[in-house]
């Protein structure tokens, strides 16, 4: 059950000798405060600290920029339209269109701080076991519904998953093709059978999970042990975001 | 949807992360209210990664596809678990897979996880109809389903279109939201359709998944009385 988020969790660097429930809080807080900056003097700075952070996780670079390679359907709306719709100022024009200044700086602000806040991201949830990120986020006051619910589903996501793949092949070895909304009916009789597998999977998963002392507790404060070097770090991190934010606030 | 990292303010992040957490809690609250709270837990983690699933099925809309977000679905089987089972699946997206984000998990949560518990109780007006009734189960189930995704995409194109750090003036936010929005309107009946047709079938072959097993919350049994 290893992840390609899990692939460098084990590696051996600062970031990831960190103490996981001050590296949650600090990288955190962090990607608020880059969230917060709307002055562009401050971009710089912010993929400055997000570079050097990531550098101290010695996290490959192909790690990263796999995960920027996504960058979603609305940031490539904005990246489209910002330019041409957002503000007054013409810088050039590209036959009838109008290139605008403000539409390009809106743009510049919003890239820089989704990058920066990625590569937090990354960082985090790179040199972090996932299990360990959901052990620590319950060792923070997550309610254990939640944190069981992502356990759980976490589990059997991938087998689920595989399920699908199977019976989608299944499909097209008879002949189906979907290449029209007349195989509509046929792709929910798909879903409707994952639900059904997953519903009776569950309650053979449930009696066993009873058998195996589910719900008798357990404390998930167990194995964090902080030491100095870890609350520097948790300082350094929340003085360099109340850095941007005062920044923001007073510049 | 996913409004990813970068594009809102962080007050509005902050705003959606309060918002999803007044769901979360309203829901867990509800869930608490079982007899034993962790009974519905496994399955409706399974059922919540079996939906996860379920929304990488492509359906053809003609030149393309799409992936279905079945918000409506998710609210009519799994009720009350289905704020938490989207806050757990966007959690999931942002993490391993870059869709969404951290910053606007709280915002994508409450624009689709409120949604799913509203198309819970649209789904529930099946019982008007008999709960047997397969009409009646279409359609509640094309209604749940569509405006499960016609609410979240409403939603979205106003917070991001409203709250998007740029120079656009009141005429051009409002002729986005309205040209955003009625993009929407083909996928809301394909989604619509799309229930509809799952909770027949579950009707016909596995009627306890929508009848309320693992989504009811009744009030806890009071001492003595059994």
């Amino acid at each position: 059950m290893k992840l390609r988020l899990d692939e460098y969790a084990e590696l051996n660097s600062p970031l990831h000798g960190w103490e996981p429930r001050y590296k949650l809080i600090g990288i955190t807080v962090l990607i608020f405060a880059f969230a917060f900056v709307r002055d562009l003097r401050l971009l710089p700075a912010m993929l400055a600290v997000s570079g050097i952070l990531y550098a101290f996780s010695r996290l490959p670079l192909s790690f990263l920029l796999a995960r920027l390679r996504v960058p979603g359907f609305f940031l490539l709306i904005v990246v489209v339209l910002l330019p041409l719709f957002s503000g007054t100022t013409a810088l050039f024009e590209i036959g009838p269109v109008a290139v605008r200044e403000e539409g390009c700086l809106d743009l510049l602000l919003i890239v820089v701080k989704f990058v920066s806040i990625l590569t937090a991201g990354s960082v985090l949830f790179g040199t972090t076991p996932f299990l360990n990120v959901v052990k620590t986020m319950r060792a923070l006051g997550l309610p254990a519904i939640l944190t069981d619910m992502i356990l759980f589903s976490y589990r059997y996501l991938f087998e689920i998953g595989g399920n699908l793949r199977a019976l989608e092949t299944g499909m097209r070895l008879r002949g189906f093709r979907g290449r029209s909304l007349a195989g509509l009916s046929t792709l929910a009789l798909l879903a409707g059978t994952i639900l059904v597998r997953g519903h009776e999977q569950a309650e053979n998963v449930y009696k066993a999970m009873i058998l195996r002392g589910y719900g008798q507790g357990g404390s998930f404060r167990e194995g964090f042990q902080a030491r100095p070097r870890d609350l520097a770090g948790l300082l350094a991190v929340l003085l360099t975001a109340a850095g941007f934010v005062a920044a923001e606030l007073f510049l | 949807m996913h409004i990813p990292d970068g594009i809102l303010p962080a007050s509005v992040c902050l705003g959606g992360y309060a918002t999803a957490g007044a769901a979360a809690w309203y829901s867990l609250r509800k869930i608490g209210q079982k007899e034993n709270p962790r009974e519905g837990i496994p399955k409706a983690s399974l059922l919540t990664a079996a939906f996860f699933v379920a929304s990488w099925i492509h359906i053809p809309v003609p030149p393309t596809s799409v992936h279905l977000v079945l918000s409506g679905l998710l609210g009519a089987v799994l009720g009350y678990y289905a704020f938490p089972a989207v806050l757990i699946g966007l959690f999931f997206q942002a993490v391993m897979f870059q869709h969404g984000g951290l910053t606007t998990l709280g915002v994508n949560a409450t624009v689709m996880g409120v949604p799913a518990l509203l198309c819970y109780h649209l789904f529930r007006l099946r019982r008007l109809f008999g709960s047997d009734s397969r009409l009646g189960t279409g359609i509640c189930g094309f209604l749940a389903g569509a405006a499960g995704i016609g609410l979240s995409a409403l939603a979205a194109m106003v917070i991001l279109v409203t709250t998007i750090p740029a120079h656009l003036d009141a005429a051009a936010e409002r002729a986005s939201i309205y040209a955003l929005t009625l993009a929407h309107v083909p996928l809301m009946v394909v989604e619509g359709v799309f229930t509809a047709l799952v909770a027949v079938f579950l009707l016909r072959v596995k009627p306890v998944l929508i009848e309320g097993e693992c989504r009811e919350a009744p009030a806890r049994r009071v001492r003595g009385t059994e």
